[in-house]
């Protein structure tokens, strides 16, 4: 199935810079509503921060709970980016065009905010000077290089870097474009921004090879960093059910599952928002779904092999964790919602065509399957620490306060404020990818039938 | 080494666009590779069959003589393993582009599904090694199992019943996509191969209708393949493995032993490609695009090896519970300590760093060099895991984890002579079927010059690539 229409390219400039030259009439009171919503959850970190971590829920023993919880979880939802846009770059897949940039803007927000949590989590967020320049180097007191507290930030920002880098590269023909369509502040701000861009042969062909190279330099660095972070738990025999040899292929293609997802969120929402039915088509929502079908089926093994395999040591308190995790209240009923969400639900469904093309479907889906991920990430992280061993001395039962929801919350409102801040003055949708498409595809008979077809390089 | 590996004219022939060849000229010229077999072909074929032969008496003999003792039959279960890999991933390797509409497949995926009849010889060499192994119950202690509860001689029944289902739905796959190619000898062909055709076709005409369950049975089968062959490796992995060493806990080791099997099944097919090209004179169909792709697909797996393989290692490492050191002893420290050096430095570094290159994966001598040397790193791992988990005394294998390293484990000559009589008998069957089929898909060559057509674009050559619902 192909939808491709035959778009003119003055067409194509005019609607997917509305959001630049036309700000839709929703947009200012939308990104004020969640300014305000921001600034909230600015205010209750800072409370936080003053008062000390008493105000969470955290306690002995359970000192990770709802903030690495929702770590991991924005961790995972920055593998949309990579996943869309460079695996799908090196291999071609046409449908990838439209989507790319959203995706890769994810990744950037989504990093961002995940920074946020390890950071706030530690409790004295200043400290983070001490790694940063540790003037105390002097009495040997150095960071702890084995520390999650360096190996992550130390991943994460290469994998921001980089993500950076992909999305500002795919981004400089578009800046060219803007900057030749306005005038003042924002003509002199594009100016800047697109680096002299003229689109001749040499910038294009500089362009397009940077794309590639830094596809094929992310591929590594988007497996190593959800890689190292469930190793954060994975290298820990002393909490049951975290030490467990699959959990870092485990975590990324959860990761690759939930990011993908969100995209089709996005997608569903930018094709409301901004009316771009002629860019983001059904056909795209199929092939996403397809995708995810693979993806969450190979994720669903992962969860079966991480379970029986748990089990099959036969060690006493791993099968009696276990059993809390998947039988006890009210650990049954998260665990419950997670299995239906993740996958039970969602891809049964997405196996109907009509599904995979039914955009609002396909959004609600992608949201449920988020739910569950997040579910997911809760369930390994929160009952391994719950569970009442014999050598602890306190324990109480883990509840996050309203603190930690209000930034839990806090963190979708910052994503989706940035993501409507980026749209008003970059374009969601890549203009050249759009018009490459167009250029690229076309209709050859083969006998009576009329079949889609693609340009590719004879290399 | 790298322009070495490419000969000169290769790199023209890659750019150009493929070769538009008629499609009675195809049907005609791929059904004659199944007669003229030539001298070398023959001797080959009658040298592998005599090893095979050697093989399967080394492997009775050493049932008669050594049956009772399972530490000795380490090497049988590594060559399992190793069969089950390239037997089992191939057909899968080619399946997953066929859905994935690639179009360079299309020529590959007969010589790739022809790897599942030599699952005959994995199933033969399994089942010694089910009859010695030990029940999941010996003298009132269970061993840890994927079992649980299960009656004591469960893995011996699903392991083989996985294997035979994994067997069946590899000829069926086979059997289903072939369809169409055998209807062409039974119109092209004479004397035995006609009246095979005549059978096997079924009544083939290919109305819409016909072709419309062939391309719904090769999805269906596809997709069944994949499940099983993951099913197998998950038994055979932990039944056969993992249960074997007390302590030995690795949830990613079943993925690990599958993504291998892909790694071997994509070298496999590289191996019978490069064959078909150069000694059977197949330049025109088997086209560079090909090895390109395979090159690409085996780099990738190449370096998932090693992440999966990492991703185990780091966890055991940092871990340093009883079990993780236990664990490390016995397969990488200790007595397959030269085993895992030469096997990770081959089945990873080497074939990393050859195919790297752009030349080599566009050149057919570099893929087939790098495809021979991970097929014998693979050999090497399977040993790694297989030998010292069979080594294991059966009165140890209830412990909690394994408080005595067992000695490493030489193989005899007998298990030398099994080893190169398995091998060459899966060979064997592989050449053998050249001769009953194609080994190129007729109709899929005729359906890749019908869907690729060379254009020229602006200044340069492109190829417009159709792409069907």
């Amino acid at each position: 199935m192909q939808q491709r229409r035959e778009l003119d390219q003055s067409y194509t400039n005019r609607k997917l810079l509305n959001g630049q030259l036309d700000t839709p009439k929703w947009w200012a009171p939308t990104v004020t509503g969640l300014g305000i919503l921001v600034v909230i959850g600015l205010l209750v970190i800072a409370m936080m921060v003053n008062k000390g971590l008493g105000v969470t829920g955290l306690g002995r023993p359970v000192y990770w709970g709802l903030f690495i919880t929702t770590f991991v979880f924005w961790v995972g939802i920055s593998h949309a980016g990579i996943m869309i846009s460079a695996i799908l770059r090196l291999t071609q897949a046409e449908w990838r065009r439209p989507v790319t940039r959203a995706a890769e803007l994810l990744t950037v927000f989504s990093l961002l905010t995940a920074l946020v949590f390890p950071l706030i989590h530690a409790g004295r967020p200043w400290r983070i000077a001490y790694w940063i320049t540790p003037y105390d180097i002097g009495r040997g007191i150095y960071p702890n290089i084995r520390s999650p507290l360096i190996m992550d930030p130390v991943a994460i920002g290469t994998y921001l870097t980089g993500s950076t880098l992909f999305l500002y590269i795919a981004l400089l023909p578009d800046l060219g474009n803007l900057r030749d369509r306005t005038t003042g502040w924002q003509n002199a701000m594009y100016t800047v921004l697109s680096l002299g861009w003229r689109g001749n042969p040499r910038q294009w062909k500089m362009q397009t090879v940077g794309g590639i190279l830094l596809s094929a330099l992310m591929l590594p660095i988007f497996v190593s960093v959800h890689s190292i972070v469930s190793w954060d738990f994975a290298i820990a025999p002393a909490v049951e059910g975290w030490h467990s040899t699959i959990f870092a292929p485990y975590f990324v293609i959860g990761a690759v599952h939930s990011g993908v997802s969100a995209v089709v969120t996005m997608m569903a929402l930018m094709r409301w928002l901004w009316k771009w039915d002629d860019f983001i088509r059904p056909e795209h929502f199929d092939a996403l779904a397809r995708l995810l079908i693979v993806v969450a089926t190979g994720w669903m093994a992962f969860t079966f092999l991480e379970l029986i395999f748990a089990v099959y040591g036969q060690d006493a308190p791993e099968i009696a964790l276990r059993e809390m995790q998947m039988f006890q209240w009210p650990w049954n009923l998260l665990f419950i919602i997670f299995l239906l969400t993740g996958y039970l639900i969602p891809v049964p469904m997405w196996l109907f065509k009509r599904v995979r093309t039914n955009i609002a479907l396909m959004f609600w889906t992608s949201i449920l399957v988020n739910i569950g991920m997040w579910l997911e990430r809760f369930l390994i992280i929160v009952p391994g620490l719950a569970r009442r061993t014999p050598f602890v001395y306190t324990w109480e039962a883990y509840r996050p306060s309203a603190v930690e929801w209000t930034i839990f919350i806090w963190s979708f409102c910052w994503v989706t404020f940035l993501m409507l801040l980026f749209s008003r003055f970059f374009p969601l949708v890549p203009l050249f990818e759009q018009k490459e498409s167009q250029v690229f595809t076309e209709d050859v008979t083969i006998g009576r039938a009329k079949v889609p077809a693609i340009v590719r390089e004879a290399d | 080494m790298t322009s070495g590996a490419t000969a000169p004219g290769q790199e023209a022939e890659h750019h150009a666009p493929p070769a538009q060849v008629d499609a009675d000229i195809i049907a005609h010229e791929l059904i004659a590779t199944t007669t003229n077999a030539s001298r070398k072909f023959k001797t080959i074929a009658w040298v592998l069959g005599i090893f095979g032969i050697i093989g399967i008496v080394a492997l009775v003999l050493k049932f008669l003589d050594q049956g009772s003792d399972s530490t000795k039959w380490g090497y049988v279960a590594a060559l399992v393993s190793f069969l089950l890999s390239i037997t089992g991933g191939a057909p899968m390797v080619a399946m997953a582009p066929v859905m994935a509409k690639a179009n360079w497949v299309r020529p590959v995926t007969r010589i790739a599904s022809i790897f599942s009849f030599a699952g005959v010889v994995t199933i033969g060499m399994l089942i010694p090694l089910v009859a010695i192994l030990p029940p999941l119950v010996t003298e009132g202690a269970r061993r840890r199992t994927i079992w649980m509860e299960a009656p004591d001689y469960s893995p011996h029944i699903w392991s083989t019943l996985g294997l035979v289902l994994l067997f069946i739905t590899g000829i069926m796959l086979f059997y289903s996509a072939a369809l169409p190619d055998f209807a062409a000898m039974r119109n092209h062909s004479t004397g035995w191969r006609q009246s095979l055709g005549r059978v096997l076709a079924r009544g083939w005409i290919g109305t819409d209708n016909q072709w419309r369950t062939l391309r719904m049975r090769i999805g269906m089968f596809g997709t069944f393949y994949f499940l099983i062959l993951v099913f197998v490796n998950f038994l055979i992995t932990t039944d056969f493995g993992q249960s074997m060493v007390p302590g030995w806990r690795d949830a990613i080791y079943p993925m690990y032993h599958t993504i291998s099997s892909f790694q071997a099944g994509v070298a496999g097919i590289v191996i019978a490609l490069w064959v078909a090209r150069r000694q059977m004179n197949l330049h025109k169909y088997v086209h560079l695009d090909a090895f390109w792709s395979l090159g690409r697909l085996l780099f990738a797996l190449t370096l998932l090896w090693v992440y999966f393989f990492y991703s185990s290692f780091i966890v055991f490492w940092y871990g340093r519970s009883a079990n993780d050191i236990a664990t490390l002893n016995l397969l990488v420290k200790g007595p397959m300590i030269y085993a895992f050096i030469a096997g990770t430095v081959l089945i990873w570094f080497v074939p990393w760093w050859i195919l790297i290159w752009n030349k080599v994966r566009r050149g057919v001598n570099g893929m087939m060099i790098g495809a021979v040397i991970i097929l014998i790193g693979l050999l090497l791992d399977r040993i790694r895991t297989f030998v010292p988990a069979w080594s294991v005394p059966p009165e140890r294998i209830h412990e909690k984890w394994l408080t005595v390293i067992p000695e490493t484990v030489y193989p005899s000559l007998f298990d030398i002579l099994i080893m190169i009589g398995g091998i060459s008998l899966a060979a064997m069957i592989v050449m053998l079927m050249t001769r009953v089929v194609p080994v190129l898909s007729v109709w899929q060559v005729q359906e890749f010059n019908l869907l690729a057509k060379p254009i020229k674009y602006v200044r340069g050559h492109a190829t417009l690539v159709a792409k069907p619902d």
